[in-house]
């Protein structure tokens, strides 16, 4: 039962909630000692009520992370009763296979109370430095399971009654190759709960504890209600999407990810997965949290944009993931490359819900592509960069895809390194970094450009790619659109052969002079290419996105 | 000449969105102001018409302006605007696409945006040339730069004629001679073009944002030359004939040649001035540590002071946008220029109150200038925190800046008919809660913006200035358990008042990569005596204070922290640089840094006194006990009774230093109303600041 107090002082707390989880987030990323989570790129923080719903998250962090600590949290409680748990108790856990992600997110949780009683749940995530396992790299593009992918851990103690419960920071030191980052890590992730659980506790104090848990759900009620009113606009009706994965690098068969969506022209959505493929034995499995932040990530993009994340937003989604599927593996099914299925959920509903709302069809777009070199200094210690690029978008209803940017839920392409700090630190010397003429899908929009970066090596190193959406799958277009031309890895060594690398590969030598020639795909073309508009294709040809051989092959336009 | 003991005056213009503000400031100390509406078409019509007023009210000659200090936002609107004229770029061969590729990030509500699509470029890919030559991190050149190459890129650029054109060539920082050599051809080409390289706009690593820096140099410079020379001319035709400075982002003023050769500079003026003068306010109370609270009508701009200098970023971005006032990476255009750090935020006074699915919010939306608030009675009938304020008797009805006569009734009238009628509540009640939610959308800013930068605001005293800023600083100041507070005289114009008492300075930075073990003392030496000849250079030479800095981390860490060296011999500075590190380390991240420490970059601040500036004076008013006489009283709603109580009202102007307000009072002045709550003290200090203590 809602006050006007409440109403009054309902945007108070809601801010106060909201930048709670904002601080957190700001304090792990910045004490964080991860390069991966710089920018806020693979981290979030979030209050939780005591039921586990989503009360506010981070705004400056990943959306890939929308789901994961709502996800985790049951898992929990469950272990330990919210009765058995004191103030300053502290846990964490990592276990994909009960809402976690896969060994280097890792989840750290603390009971928030008010009068004896637990009210919310503090939770913060990053991706920590090296949890063991069989890559240094974390880039276990050809792990087979979760065992060899790094340490797991079930909800355990990091603190109890405010006294750190030092055993398992212990072990997960033991485990790691840098013991001290992910301590730090550790750290980081405890310090953001503490400064959670401080400002809710300082909001409880100046309203009362029932007040914030009134308003609290009264924009948990808020949000989904805005998200019902948002999807009761679109025309009911059941609509069907797919979306191909090339490859897991392991089994000689290709993969789909297939979607129902069902609206009910009063604001429920149902997502059915059904038809999706067996789970791979390569790493390309999402756990069930995983996909569930990919799903909603897709149906947002047909809602107003402005609803505040936090339960109310999922809450008209009922998903069904069948067990044993990609989406919804079974252990201990690998699951650290997972992006892939991510995505290709994410295109699947994307595909399906522009059936229902033509303006927001879109082509597919490229993947991610992540490579890691390695090599010796001349002291003998080693030095290892990972690094990735990105392709061309989908092209939309009257735009073309955007170049070489991030699919959508990524942030874009201010994450990617810059060539000048790259060549100071080591050994290679990057000889161009251009976007790929005719690599964008034609269409009457025209998918986003590829990039070609060349890099040349100083000294010898071991190469390890992974990628998707290249070869015979690249990003498909839609509406009698074109693909986007693949991308791809090779090598061009210093006697002047080529080699092709494929698309998952680990540890390729290479020497002094040979050049790694890294190629990302275009988006997907939208509608027929001949119908597209011939000034386009020419302002095209004079910017460079399209050749003038291109122009005529694929547009049938004389430049 | 009005005689031999003529004052010497200093005029200081800020222009800002709506107001041109001019203050005159006198060496005994004496301050005229006037704030006339700014004129976007031509921003100099609307200085020269301020100018002339606010030497009209003060009775001053033009002629005894000795210094005229201005802040613009013409870069800003220029890059915003994208009204420069096209530029070409020159770059290494086989990175063309540097600026097309981008670095463009999706964040916040664009990331559900399918149409999202990230701004174009600032240079026509067709004015994108390539030249052959390479060189590596270290300097050394691996593909030389011949004859031939620069005459067919110089030809290639000059047959497209461009009013400008940036050279940005790959670690041109580490070796800057083929970029010079490529400038000097183009120059020669291009007589009339204005040619930009970055080695000298930004000798430091990471390409994209050294090219995007000297492009929007090149895209800018031509118009700010053009602007300050016609400004120059304009105001000798009012006889005020001494040379024009300007403000830079960071605090310091430059001379208008300077402002013409580095244009970028210039981006923040405003905003940097606005936060200077907190510092100076603050200095002034004996607070060396202040956040900044510059509240308007539209939108509200924090800062942060350390030491009594002003927090900057190295990061900024211009037109850049997040959460909580925040502007994220990849969001805007990014300038590698020393800014004043500042988050701004949509709240303002012209803020907008509804009910939206029963919870009452606040802004973003904005009445802005026009209808503005529903109290000015321009067709208004939404109801903004102007509104709010005004019902709850903080607000004078019968008088504001620039003349408008509120209207109790139709404030009251937007509030119950929008927020009090569907909540069922009082219109009194109504009002403070607007007055209280726009308070927690500021207090939520200043959290993010201080926990962002790893400060306790709690340590810290508020400044409080601009229009609405004085009538709820206080408040804020107790969302966060903030002990001092301060408003400063003349607020409403705080920022020109900051131009006026800054000093002529300027600073260069160079990179200086070198493990701390094997430093080399006598090119660290050398280096910063480099940096600060060329500083000296620009401010004209002479007398001048020169801070050192050495930028610093633990070796495998990306962020470095900004160290400030103290004086004295090479080897002993050098000798004390670890514990110097080790002490900013611990106050910034609370644990002890590991022992291996790299030093990156040298940063050199040269600064003249100008001797314009009033003398600063410590707080040493001990408060007399004197309470002054309110000059009216009228009814005002605290949080802290029932009801309205009658709460005396006291004219500004007539204050003595040491006198002593307690709360509920309200102070006003010409510009600006103060409200000092239930709890807190106003003390007026010698430099006419009011001070309220808890």
């Amino acid at each position: 039962m809602t006050t006007v107090e409440d109403a009054i002082t309902g945007e108070i707390v809601r801010n106060g909630l909201v930048v709670a989880a904002e601080e957190a987030s700001i304090v792990v990323v910045r004490a964080g000692h991860s390069a991966h989570i710089q920018e806020g790129a693979d981290a979030c923080a979030a209050v939780l009520d005591a039921e586990g719903q989503l009360v506010a998250l981070s705004t400056a962090t990943s959306l890939m992370h929308a789901a994961s600590l709502r996800c985790s949290l049951p898992a929990l409680v469950e272990d330990f009763p919210p009765a058995t748990m004191a103030p300053g108790d502290v846990y964490a856990l990592n276990d994909p296979y009960r809402g976690g992600i896969h060994a280097n997110d890792l989840l750290v949780f603390r009971p928030v109370f008010a009068d004896g009683r637990v009210t919310f749940f503090a939770g913060t995530l990053i991706h920590v430095a090296d949890v063991g396992g069989v890559s240094a790299a974390g880039l276990a593009a050809l792990a087979t399971d979760t065992f060899v992918e790094g340490l797991l851990l079930p909800p355990v103690h990091l603190a109890r009654a405010g006294v750190p419960a030092d055993d398992v920071l212990r072990i997960i030191r033991r485990n790691s190759r840098t013991p001290d980052k992910v301590a730090g890590d550790v750290q980081a992730l405890v310090a953001g709960v503490n400064v959670i659980a401080r400002r809710v506790e300082e909001l409880q104090d100046r309203f009362g504890a029932d007040a914030v848990g009134r308003c609290a759900h009264r924009d948990m009620d808020d949000s989904e209600r805005r998200m019902r009113a948002s999807l009761a606009e679109l025309p009911a009706g059941r609509y069907e999407g797919s979306f191909t994965i090339d490859s897991d690098g392991m089994e000689a068969r290709s993969f789909a990810v297939r979607v129902a969506v069902t609206l009910d022209g009063t604001g429920n959505v149902d997502v059915d997965l059904a038809g999706t493929s067996a789970q791979a034995k390569g790493a390309i499995n999402s756990s069930v949290s995983q996909t569930l932040s990919g799903i909603l990530y897709a149906v947002r993009c047909f809602v107003d944009p402005a609803i505040v994340m936090n339960e109310g937003c999922f809450r008209p989604l009922s998903v069904h993931l069948p067990r044993g599927t990609l989406v919804n593996p079974e252990p201990p099914a690998a699951c650290g490359g997972r992006l892939v299925t991510v995505a290709a959920a994410t295109e699947a509903i994307l595909e399906a819900l522009a059936r229902a709302q033509p303006g927001g069809a879109v082509a597919a777009s490229s993947l991610i592509q992540v490579y890691a070199l390695s090599g010796a200094w001349p002291d003998g210690s080693t030095w290892l960069n990972l690094l990735y690029e990105f392709g061309g978008l989908g092209a939309r209803v009257g735009a073309d895809g955007p170049d070489a940017t991030g699919a959508f839920f990524l942030g874009g392409r201010s994450v990617i390194p810059q060539v000048e700090p790259l060549e100071a630190q080591y050994p290679f010397v990057v000889r161009s970094a251009r976007l790929l003429p005719d690599s964008g899908g034609p269409g009457t929009w025209r998918g986003g450009l590829g990039v070609e970066t060349v890099i040349e090596l100083l000294a010898p190193a071991r190469l390890t790619v992974r990628g998707d959406r290249l070869g015979a799958h690249p990003p498909p277009g839609t509406r009698g659109g074109e693909p986007g031309r693949p991308g791809s890895f090779s090598i061009e060594r210093v006697d002047g052969s080529i080699e092709a690398v494929a698309a998952r590969q680990t540890d390729v030598p290479l020497e002094p002079g040979d050049r790694f020639v890294l190629r990302t795909s275009g988006g997907g073309g939208l509608g027929p290419a001949h119908e597209r508009d011939p000034a386009l294709v020419r302002d095209d040809i004079a910017a460079g996105g399209v050749t003038p051989e291109g122009a005529v092959r694929d547009y049938g336009v004389d430049a | 000449m009005s005689g031999v003991t003529a004052e010497a005056w200093v005029l200081g213009a800020d222009v800002g969105g709506t107001f041109t503000d001019l203050v005159l400031a006198g060496r005994s100390g004496a301050v005229h102001a006037a704030k006339v509406p700014t004129t976007p078409a031509d921003p100099i019509d609307g200085i020269v018409r301020g100018v002339t007023e606010v030497l009209g009210v003060a009775g001053v000659d033009a002629a005894d302006v000795t210094r005229f200090v201005h802040g613009t936002t013409l870069a800003t609107n220029v890059i915003l605007q994208r009204t420069g004229a096209p530029v070409a770029l020159v770059t290494t061969e086989g990175f063309a696409d540097l600026l097309r590729l981008g670095r463009a990030a999706r964040v916040e509500e664009d990331r559900y945006d399918v149409h999202f699509t990230p701004a174009p470029p600032p240079v026509d890919p067709r004015l994108t040339f390539e030249v052959r030559e390479r060189i590596d991190a270290s300097g050394t050149v691996l593909v030389p730069l011949s004859d031939a190459a620069v005459e067919k890129v110089v030809a290639q650029v000059a047959a497209e004629a461009p009013a400008g054109v940036a050279v940005c060539l790959l670690h041109a920082y580490a070796r800057p001679d083929h970029e010079e050599a490529v400038a000097s051809a183009l120059r020669a080409a291009l007589p009339d073009a204005f040619v930009a390289c970055s080695s000298d706009v930004w000798p430091e690593m990471r390409e994209y944002e050294r090219a995007m820096t000297t492009v929007v140099s090149a895209v800018v410079g031509p118009v700010m030359s053009r602007y300050l020379d016609e400004l120059g001319s304009r105001l000798r035709a009012i006889d005020i004939t001494c040379d024009v400075q300007v403000m830079d982002s960071a605090g310091d003023v430059m001379t208008a040649a300077r402002a013409a050769a580095h244009p970028v500079s210039t981006v923040e003026s405003g905003g940097a001035a606005g936060v200077l003068a907190a510092g100076m306010v603050g200095r002034a109370a004996g607070a060396g540590d202040v956040i900044s609270f510059d509240m308007g009508g539209t939108t509200a701009k924090t800062g942060i002071v350390r030491d009594g200098r002003p927090a900057i970023t190295h990061d900024f971005q211009v037109g850049g946008k997040g959460s909580f006032g925040g502007a994220r990476a990849g969001t805007g255009i990014p300038l590698k220029v020393p800014v004043v750090d500042l988050a701004e935020v949509g709240a303002g006074g012209g803020s907008i109150a509804a009910v939206d699915g029963g919870i009452l919010r606040v802004g973003p939306r904005s009445a802005g200038a026009d209808p503005g608030p529903a109290c000015y009675g321009r067709g208004g009938t939404e109801p903004t925190v102007t509104d709010a304020d005004l019902v709850l008797g903080y607000l004078d009805p019968t008088r504001l800046a620039g003349g408008v006569t509120l209207s109790p009734e139709r404030a009251r009238a937007a509030l119950l008919a929008r927020v009090a009628g569907p909540l069922g509540i009082d219109v009194v009640d109504a009002a403070r809660a607007v007055h209280d939610i726009v308070n927690a959308t500021m207090a939520a800013a200043i959290r993010v913006v201080t926990v962002q930068r790893g400060i306790d605001p709690r340590d810290f005293a508020l400044v409080g200035f601009g229009g609405a800023g004085p009538m709820h600083v206080s408040r804020l100041a107790d969302e966060f358990g903030i002990a001092t507070v301060i408003v400063p005289w003349a607020a409403g114009v705080a920022s020109a008042v900051g131009l006026v008492r800054a000093d002529l300075g300027a600073e260069h930075r160079r990179p200086f990569p070198a493990d701390l073990d094997t430093l080399d003392a006598v090119a660290f030496d050398t280096t910063f005596r480099a940096l600060e000849e060329r500083a000296r250079d620009e401010i004209g030479g002479g007398d001048a204070d020169v801070h050192r800095a050495a930028f610093m981390r633990v070796v495998g860490q990306v962020h470095a922290l900004e160290v400030p060296l103290l004086d004295g011999p090479i080897d002993e500075v050098v000798a004390t640089l670890p514990r110097r590190f080790s002490e900013r380390y611990v106050a910034a991240y609370g644990v002890v840094p590991a022992p291996r420490l790299q030093v990156t970059a040298l940063r050199v601040r040269v600064v003249r006194p100008t001797g314009a500036a009033p003398t600063v004076r410590e707080l040493d008013v001990e408060p007399h006990g004197r309470t002054p006489e309110p000059v009216a009283s009228r009814p005002a709603s605290f949080a802290e009774h029932p009801g309205f109580v009658t709460t005396p009202v006291f004219d500004w102007a007539r204050l003595v230093p040491g006198d002593r307000i307690p709360g509920a009072a309200i102070v006003q002045a010409l510009d600006t109303t103060v409200v000092v709550p239930p709890g807190r003290v106003a003390v007026l200090d010698h430099s006419r600041n009011l001070v309220l203590h808890r």
